[in-house]
């Protein structure tokens, strides 16, 4: 909720494990030695397959999960728990099915430092940012799977946070949604200014969102790459450099698919 | 929610508690000592007895000091003791046979006969359209408003017994086994079609497996439904059983033998839970219940 | 439960196959199609009705009247259809009824707001704490196994046999269903939500509020369903067995111990008809205040009704 220069987010040597599940079985080392310095305003996607902790490492940024070894501090601020300042939005849109859209949105601000008429006012604008006006009262078995991710968007959003976190927003829609989402978050992004991470498995969503793309890889879960995307929005995935950038990428994926043997 | 004693484990709960403003909890568990969480285990195994414990200690208590008078409330002692009697002279095991046996045969008569009843309400709509509004006005009388009628009916007897366990029993399973015939997954009917089956076969290889958890749910409430009913028939109108026991003991005040007839009637109750839990479980096995839904 | 008259509510879920259209004409079935049948015109309400229903309670009414006419069966206990409306009239005009139902409704309504109120507050408890679930969860389940009416002669025992003793009965009746369904309500509130509370930095007392409750909602309104049902069997359950007072309990035992059919007739009537009233009422209440919430689910129960409903209540019975 501030303005003033950030420092942005700093995630140094962290690892994850989880207990063994059985008993001669090993522990689970879910993320391992991750270091990654995003700017302030800057929108990275992580792309990887599944099971390669990009979740994981999006939760930890967010606090929902504190258990781990490592630094993740944003704006100097060490990550102890989960903040108004770091807004989350998942991939099933966990509206609360007994609210609509604008309660539900109203809802995120309900600790929020700011009297009832601003608070609606918030609402409002926030609605209006991802167009959904006119379905402010609709609840969310009413809306489509768009719909109610943009009112997941907007709740992530109304408290102004410093931080945005998706963690694979759009897998849940088809296609043709899910384009046309991408291009409301770039929307947004360019307006609004926070810094962004956006967790996918979609090559073609983290180059056409992403100032960098930070590419995964799974057992255990590590930064295999980060690819700077230096093309101007709005970008085209027939521009033969989004092409070429793809290509690259992709590269890793089927490398270690021939190195590596069975993922 | 058939849980036994110990498996208590409330997700949300648990949520609840680590909820905003609790990681301290998680950084004071970290430095805790081996001694310290081994006794928070035996801690958390045990709780489950402590209110147990605290309410015998103070029956105990309070009957030695006299407090509470024997006439309304006996020593654990005595109901004890008036239970190994039971149990040597046979009583408790005539009672109890005289019981089990009513509820088993109302159960299995009225099951049968719900099973039968509901199949046809469920298959044939012609017979649906004639005969479930009569039963459906029939079923706002509880087995209890029946209970005078068929007193003055058949006398207090045997039959009467029977006839109230049974339609105890008939009514869930009824429901249940027209609801379960009638509400075959569309997409399972499909299928069916597609490889060309005739009715009886779509009825025994699509419809019946298909209806089978929720006829077990029918089933599952009958039996609790008809306990609950011969203990209620036992109570008015019975000269053996458990439930004539409870009575009889209330009646000559004593409360040991009427306390001594209520664990059982509850161990009963608690067996035939259990016995439920574990058919179901295995029944389960195949039938991943979401499909349903 | 459905009515004599209801016949929309339990044929809605049945008529999934019949309703849709055929995909060709060819697979038009050989009987025309009842209402659900798209492009036909509205039929009158008394079109609708399906008289098929009256046929078998009105054939057993006649051979009633009939046996009764013509004395065919020799026993006091065989009495006609107008002695029963006789009695009835009696019973309605000289206040009997009015005070004999009454009497069992109080005594019902006290009982489940004791209960219900005693019932959420376990519930919660047993819910929201771990420690409580713990300590207090097994004893609660096991006590809840012992089949209620094993409780009354012990409850006469220390309350007498008067109205102090029916009413804590039904407190017990009632409050088993409403602790049981409040606890698995709360239980049940999936992770997601309380997730996004934890992320929107909800405090504790804020999630229970607003996340907690509102989910566990339609579960605990099933509790309380119950909570009215198994008070209003206990009612009459207590008034057999705790004998003093008034109540339509005590009328119907006093009749079969006078030999009166007639009465027992009536009242078995006068307590069919209590029962669907009571059962209409809450069903009423639950869908005006979950349709308050726009839940989609819930209506769509709403809508396939009775069906749907018992359903549920077998669900959540079977499993208490």
């Amino acid at each position: 909720m501030s303005t003033t220069v950030s420092e942005g987010i700093r995630i140094r040597g962290v690892s994850k494990r989880y207990a063994r599940q059985r008993e001669n079985g090993e522990d689970l080392l879910v993320l391992d030695d991750i270091s990654l310095d995003i700017a302030a305003g800057e929108f990275i996607s992580v792309l990887g397959a599944s099971g390669c902790g990009k979740s994981t490492l999006l939760r930890l940024v967010a606090g929902l999960d504190t258990d781990y070894r490592g630094d993740i501090g944003v704006d100097g601020e060490r990550v102890r728990d989960t903040s108004l300042e770091r807004g989350i939005v998942f991939q099933d849109h966990r509206l609360f099915p007994w609210l609509t859209a604008s309660q539900n949105i109203l809802a995120a601000l309900r600790n929020a430092p700011l009297s009832p008429r601003q608070k609606r006012a918030a609402v409002a604008e926030h609605v209006a940012l991802v167009g959904l006006q006119g379905f402010e009262h609709a609840y969310p078995h009413q809306l489509s799977g768009g719909m109610a991710q943009r009112v997941a968007i907007a709740r992530g959003l109304v408290n102004r946070p410093r931080v945005l976190l998706l963690d694979e927003p759009f897998g849940a829609l088809d296609a043709l949604t899910r384009a046309r989402l991408q291009h409301e978050l770039q929307r947004i992004w360019e307006r609004e200014r926070i810094t962004m991470i956006l967790v996918t498995h979609d090559v073609d969503e983290a180059i056409h969102l992403g100032d960098r793309v930070v590419t995964m890889a799974p057992r255990p879960g590590r930064i295999e790459r980060i690819t700077t995307v230096d093309l101007p929005r709005p970008r085209e995935r027939g521009d033969p450099r989004f092409v070429q950038l793809r290509e690259q990428i992709l590269a890793d994926f089927s490398e270690r698919t021939h190195a590596g043997g069975a993922n | 929610m058939s849980k036994a004693i110990g498996e208590w484990s409330p997700a949300a709960g648990h949520a609840v508690a680590r909820t905003a403003g609790e990681t301290k909890a998680k950084v004071r568990a970290r430095s805790t000592s081996n001694l310290q969480r081994h006794a928070r285990a035996l801690a958390w195994h045990l709780a489950p007895w402590l209110l147990p414990a605290a309410l015998f200690a103070l029956w105990s208590i309070g009957c030695e000091r006299g407090w509470i008078a024997p006439q309304i409330l006996p020593p654990p002692r005595m109901v004890f003791d008036t239970l190994c009697d039971l149990a040597r002279s046979g009583d408790l095991a005539h009672h109890t046979f005289v019981s089990l046996q009513r509820v088993l045969l109302g159960f299995g008569a009225g099951t049968l006969a719900g099973l039968l009843i509901g199949a046809a309400l469920g298959l044939s709509r012609t017979v649906e359209s004639y005969v479930l509004p009569g039963f459906n006005a029939l079923v706002q009388i509880p087995v209890l408003g029946w209970l005078p009628f068929l007193l003055l009916l058949v006398g207090v007897g045997e039959p009467l017994k029977y006839i109230l366990i049974a339609h105890a029993a008939l009514v869930p399973v009824t429901l249940s086994t027209m609801q379960g015939f009638r509400q075959t997954p569309a997409a399972l009917d499909e299928v069916a079609r597609v490889f060309g089956y005739g009715h009886w076969q779509r009825i025994a290889y699509v419809v019946l497996p298909a209806a089978v958890p929720t006829l077990a749910t029918g089933v599952r409430l009958a039996l609790t439904k008809a306990w609950l009913a011969l203990v209620v028939v036992e109570l008015v109108a019975s000269s053996e059983g458990l439930g004539y026991l409870i009575v009889y003991g209330r009646q000559l005040f004593q409360l040991d033998l009427v306390m001594a007839s209520v664990v059982i009637v509850g161990a009963i109750g608690f067996a035939i839970n259990r016995l439920l839990d574990a058919l179901e479980a295995r029944l389960r096995r195949g039938q991943p219940s979401a499909f349903r839904e | 439960m459905p009515s004599l008259f209801s016949f929309q509510a339990p044929r809605r879920p049945f008529r999934t196959r019949l309703g849709n259209p055929p995909p060709c004409a060819c697979e038009a079935p050989a009987t025309p199609l009842r209402e659900g049948t798209p492009g036909r015109r509205a039929r009158p309400l008394l079109d609708r009705f399906d008289w098929r229903g009256l046929v078998l309670p009105l054939a057993l009414f006649a051979l009633w009247w009939l046996v009764s006419a013509l004395r065919l069966v020799k026993s006091g206990l065989l009495v006609s259809p107008a002695d029963v409306a006789h009695t009835a009239w009696q019973q309605i005009e000289s206040g009997a009824l009015l005070r004999a139902l009454s009497a069992s409704l109080a005594r019902e309504a006290s009982g489940f707001v004791i209960g219900t109120a005693g019932g959420l507050l376990l519930g919660s408890a047993l819910g929201l704490s771990r420690i409580a679930a713990r300590a207090i969860g097994p004893t609660f389940d096991t006590f809840k196994q012992i089949s209620l009416f094993a409780w009354i002669p012990l409850i006469s025992v220390w309350f007498g046999l008067g109205d102090m003793a029916k009413v804590v009965f039904l407190s017990l009746a009632a409050l088993l269903p409403v602790a049981a369904h409040t606890c698995d309500g709360i239980h049940a509130v999936p992770r997601r939500y309380v997730e996004v509370a934890h992320a929107l930095r909800y405090s504790r007392l804020q999630l229970i509020r607003h996340v907690i409750l509102p989910a566990a909602l339609p579960t605990i309104f099933t509790g309380l369903y119950l909570g009215l049902i198994y008070s209003w069997l206990a009612t009459l359950g207590a008034e057999y067995l705790l004998v003093a007072g008034s109540g339509i309990g005590n009328t119907l035992i006093d009749g079969s111990e006078q030999f009166r059919m007639d009465l027992v007739l009536f009242g078995v009537i006068v307590v069919g008809l209590t029962g669907w009233t009571l059962n209409a009422l809450a069903r009423g209440i639950e869908r005006r205040v979950m349709a308050s919430r726009g839940e989609g689910r819930e209506r769509a129960a709403a809508r396939n009704g009775a069906a749907r409903r018992y359903q549920a209540v077998h669900q959540r019975e079977a499993n208490t």
